[in-house]
């Protein structure tokens, strides 16, 4: 009997309660999938050469999964809230009829375990089923056809998933439990609902509207220009001030609408729109706190999803070979190393092998007045003429030696960013020999520079530059071949005139960014030899897959096969390989996990809004049969009803719209450096915008579903439930 | 108005709430008239069918068998659309629980059957205004019913059940959840409006202190009515009450059968 009583209310409040349901399934897919995440065919991949930064990843996992947990609780406690809520006349009557509190208690927790298996089964099925779909596509987007297909299905994972959901699933029944445990009986009877029409004063209201607004303008006014101040801190300030913001406006929102709807109802009011607003009113009065957090939970989410996109974008990136040359860097004994990689077993594997030399240029002997070594170089010159060409703007501050730092970023101008790189770089320059430069100009079927005795080139290297077009520089060309055709020296080494060659093609050194080289000095080279620092010369063999071996099977497999051999060889390397392994490691990881909290912010947000709702809904149900009795029909108070679900998503959500589309503002300006093409951004953009929609209004279909059903359920009887 | 000058007609109506082998016949076959400008009250001891009378007149239920004529129309086959137009604008409700909303103020819990009924209201400011004055209510008309008392929720609701100008107005108990200063006041109320602007007031009620300022009181038990008492023309309330008393008295060893 009491068993039956059990599972037939489980039963029940899983048909009545659809979206009690669904949230619980969702709260266990979200866990499952952020666990399996080690089981995922990309990850498996990186791992092989990235597994350092993978391990480092998989040992943040606990710190993710508190955090999921945490913000899973929320969404289990409010679902389990509304749900006893609900139901908390029948309890009341439960206790009338003499049912011991105690065994109340019980019985809900058997309900509880029954509720909570069945959406342990159902969430871990959908989450399985997603997880292995975002492994399969997410290897097919990048893996090019390398990374093997491997069933995602974690043991593991489904054990803490298990673990973690009923940890939190009983703490939210707890937490309630304990708190029916201590209502009086009449309490659950007669629901009390927030009866008190608090309208509060028209200037109080106006002043929280307006209050709001401005902390909201501050907020956004910090993110949009002062975005990295104060190293980040005035990010946090301005969030702060956001959230308080939306607060704030909510509330005096909230009560302004009652006096709006007081006053615009003296004109005319047709239909339901007085109910409806009033409706909307004490949804959002009563509420602004919980309104107001779902607003910043989608703004979050806003961000959240169009940061994931955009680096999911930059994944094209990394493909792109952009700057990058060579495919193999090694580094060692330079004849052993040669000896090697000419060898049988490596030479069907090497192409256009180049030997690099690299070192700084001495400095002079005597020292500055700050007791720092002086450079051999003077390029006065060469800055006169760059800061001749920077906006307006900037020349001022140049001139007038106001600017102290540098930042290198592809919003500047190229002459600032040409400044700040050779301000810091010519102390003393990395030079690189003529005859190491003409071999990677040869490998990418460039002429040789064929420099004369009192010739060089300036390099950059393009992956620190952050320009928009990587591989020219047009206005340092400009002043370079202006001083060419004048015969005019723009640059002294040890006080002999040296001559810039313009049009240098700039291509990355060695396989990987290991050398970390931003400018150098390409010099003849006797130069090299006679202006070498001898004590930071490097050396270095670079070399490509051959074209052949590529396009028969594609550049992966002989990279994956030439690394074992070179391991097995004990030299230092570095390979194209591992930038591609970190880049792909930064896309995955960081899309991951963006991509992964907009998804669980936006759903937490829905789920509040949609019950909160429905709380609402079947607190005020009796106010649909008096409506009823007063001659409104079904279709009208649908009608009502169903403005009622949009309006209470459209206020958070026309709030979030306008903070998210800051934060992207902000965000595409500051940090998303990685978009090289805003073009791009925009489908993507679009997309996830869709989808956020798409998500609320799934949410909002959901909710008006229920409604109805509710509206249909009304008795006439005013007096009957 | 119908020709025969008969507002409504309650024809033969019969009940059965349940199914087949639990059945309960709260009305066994009930028939009477109003004429306009009655104030007809019904009386009857516990579960003897009033409210289900009244709901099957407020066409909140369907009778089994039987007919409810409003103005010659059968209302009691009308579909729900037809019922929708004649709630809130032909028909006028009061409750025991006042039935107000809550979440709007006096006014627009007032004006609401208007704005459901699609009814410009710019003219009913006048009658609003009226109603208010005459009801007493027109401090609280910017108040919501937390904020009001049981008596004045009760006269806003009775403004409410006027406001659209019904043929009649129903009233299921309306003095249930008052004090007697309260259920007085709102009776010498309904009352003088019954008389002033000749209003057809239905009322249901158990309470002699409310039903003797009806016109006419009908007697209801086991489901079928089985008395009159008619006011006599010049007869006060007071008069009228104690008459009320002394049949009460009569029919069944003290109002406790009645009441
Ligand atoms: N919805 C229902 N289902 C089944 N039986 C009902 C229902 N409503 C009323 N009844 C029965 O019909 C009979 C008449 O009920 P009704 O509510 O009309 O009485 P009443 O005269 O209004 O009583 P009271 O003075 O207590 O309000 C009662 O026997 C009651 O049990
Ligand atoms: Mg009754």
């Amino acid at each position: 009997m009491f068993s039956r009583l059990i599972y037939r209310n489980a039963k029940r409040s899983r048909k009545e309660n659809l979206i009690y349901f669904a949230t619980l399934v969702t709260a266990v897919a979200s866990f499952y999938i952020i666990l399996s995440l080690g089981r995922q065919d990309v990850i498996l991949f990186l791992k092989e050469f990235e597994s350092d930064a993978i391990d480092k990843l998989l040992a943040y996992m606990p710190i993710v999964y508190l955090f999921a947990l945490f913000l899973l609780f929320f969404l289990t406690l409010f679902a389990n809230r509304y749900q006893l809520n609900r139901r908390g006349k029948e309890f009341g009557l439960y206790l009338m009829l003499g049912m011991r509190k105690e065994r109340l208690v019980l019985q809900l927790v058997a309900e509880g375990i029954v509720t909570s298996v069945l959406a342990l089964i159902g969430g871990i099925l959908i989450g399985g089923f997603l997880a292995e779909i975002i492994s399969l596509t997410v290897s097919k987007l990048v893996g090019q056809g390398i990374i093997g297909h491997q069933i995602s299905l974690s043991i593991s994972a489904i054990i803490m998933t298990v673990i973690g959901f009923l940890f939190i699933q009983s703490l939210a029944l707890v937490i309630l439990g304990g708190r029916l445990f201590h209502q009086e009986v009449h309490q659950l009877l007669y629901e009390q609902m927030d009866k008190i029409q608090d309208m509060g004063h028209l200037r109080g209201n106006i002043f929280h509207l307006l209050a709001g607004a401005v902390l909201l303008a501050i907020a956004y006014w910090l993110i949009l220009y002062h975005f990295m101040d104060f190293g980040g801190l005035l990010l946090f300030v301005a969030f702060v001030l956001g959230c308080l913001g939306t607060i704030i406006f909510m509330r005096g929102f909230g009560r302004l609408l009652g006096i709006l709807t007081s006053l615009s109802e003296r004109k005319s009011t047709k239909g339901l729109r007085t109910f409806t607003l009033r409706q909307f009113q004490e949804n959002i009065a009563n509420k602004s706190a919980s309104v107001a957090i779902t607003s910043i939970l989608i703004t979050l989410s806003i961000i959240l999803l169009a940061d994931g996109a955009s680096i999911f974008i930059g994944l094209e990136n990394t493909f792109a070979r952009s700057s990058s040359v060579y495919d193999f860097t090694v580094n060692g004994n330079d004849q052993e190393v040669e000896q090697f990689l000419t060898s049988e077993k490596m030479v069907p594997y090497v192409e256009d092998l180049n030997f690099l030399e690299i070192g700084h240029m001495k400095e002079q002997g005597e020292r500055g007045e700050n007791d720092m070594p002086l450079s051999l170089v003077d390029w006065s010159e060469l800055r006169e003429q760059l800061i001749m060409v920077l906006p307006d703007s900037y020349k001022e501050q140049f001139l007038s030696g106001e600017v102290q730092g540098y930042t290198i970023s592809s919003e500047n101008p190229e002459a600032l960013n040409l400044l700040g790189t050779l301000e810091i770089d010519t102390k003393a320059p990395y030079l690189i020999p003529e005859s190491s430069y003409n071999g990677l100009l040869k490998t990418i079927g460039e002429k040789p520079l064929n420099l004369q005795s009192d010739e060089m080139a300036l390099y950059f290297n393009p992956d620190f530059m952050s320009m928009d077009n990587l591989d020219s520089f047009p206005v340092l060309d400009q002043i370079l071949e202006v001083a060419e055709d004048n015969g005019k020296s723009l640059l002294h080494i040890n006080d002999q005139a040296i001559y810039i060659r313009p049009f240098l093609p700039m291509k990355g050194l060695a396989a990987d960014r290991s050398i970390e080289i931003t400018s150098a000095f390409i010099v003849p080279d006797a130069m090299f030899k006679q202006l070498l620092n001898e004590e930071t010369y490097a050396s270095y063999w670079n070399f490509r897959i051959p074209q052949k071996l590529q396009d028969e099977q594609g550049l992966m497999l002989p990279m994956m096969e030439s690394r074992d051999i070179l391991k097995s060889s004990g030299f230092e390397f570095e390979s194209y390989l591992q930038n591609f392994g970190r880049k792909l490691f930064y896309v995955v990881a960081g899309s991951y996990a963006t991509l992964y909290m907009g998804f669980i912010f936006l759903i937490i947000a829905c789920t509040v809004l949609a019950l909160q709702f429905l709380t609402q809904m079947k607190q005020t149900g009796k106010r649909y049969v008096t409506l009823s009795m007063l001659g409104a029909n079904r279709k009208q108070m649908k009608k009502s009803m169903h403005r009622q679900v949009m309006l209470t998503f459209l206020l958070p959500m026309s709030i979030a719209s306008v903070s998210g589309a800051v934060g992207i503002k902000a965000m595409i300006s500051f940090v998303m450096v990685n978009v090289d093409d805003q073009g791009q951004l925009y489908p993507v953009a679009f997309a996830f915008a869709a989808l956020v929609i798409a998500i609320l209004v799934i949410y909002g279909v959901a909710v008006t579903r229920s409604a109805d059903h509710e509206i249909d359920k009304l008795r006439w009887k005013p007096d009957i439930d | 108005m119908n020709k025969h000058g008969k507002l409504l007609e309650v024809q033969d109506i019969q009940k059965n709430y349940g199914k087949k082998n639990n059945i309960t016949k709260a009305l066994k076959g009930v028939s009477f008239d109003i004429l306009p400008g009655e104030f007809l009250g019904i009386m009857g001891p516990s579960g003897s069918g009033k409210t289900t009378l009244l709901n099957c007149i407020a066409t909140i239920i369907k009778p089994t068998s039987g007919r409810v004529l409003l103005n010659g129309k059968n209302i009691s086959a009308f579909d729900s659309k037809d019922l929708a137009d004649y709630r809130g604008s032909r028909i006028g409700y009061l409750f025991q629980d006042f039935a107000l909303l809550d979440n709007l103020t006096g006014q627009e819990n007032i004006l609401l059957p208007l704005s459901i009924h699609g009814v410009d209201f710019a003219k009913a400011q006048t009658k609003l205004n009226e109603l208010a004055g005459f009801l007493e209510i027109k401090d609280v008309l910017d108040k919501f019913p937390a904020q009001m008392s049981g008596g004045q929720k009760q006269r806003v609701a009775a403004a409410r059940s006027l406001i659209s100008d019904p043929d009649i107005v129903l009233a299921d108990e309306p003095t249930g959840a008052l004090d007697t200063r309260s259920a007085k006041m709102l009776m010498n109320k309904l009352e003088e409006i019954h008389k002033n602007s000749k209003r057809t007031i239905l009322m249901v009620s158990h309470d002699p202190n409310a039903t003797s300022f009806c016109s006419r009181i009908l007697f209801i038990q086991d489901g079928v009515i089985f008395h009159e008492l008619r006011r006599k023309h010049d007869e006060s309330q007071e008069k009228f009450y104690e008459r009320i008393l002394q049949l009460l008295a009569q029919l069944g060893g003290g109002s406790a059968n009645v009441l």
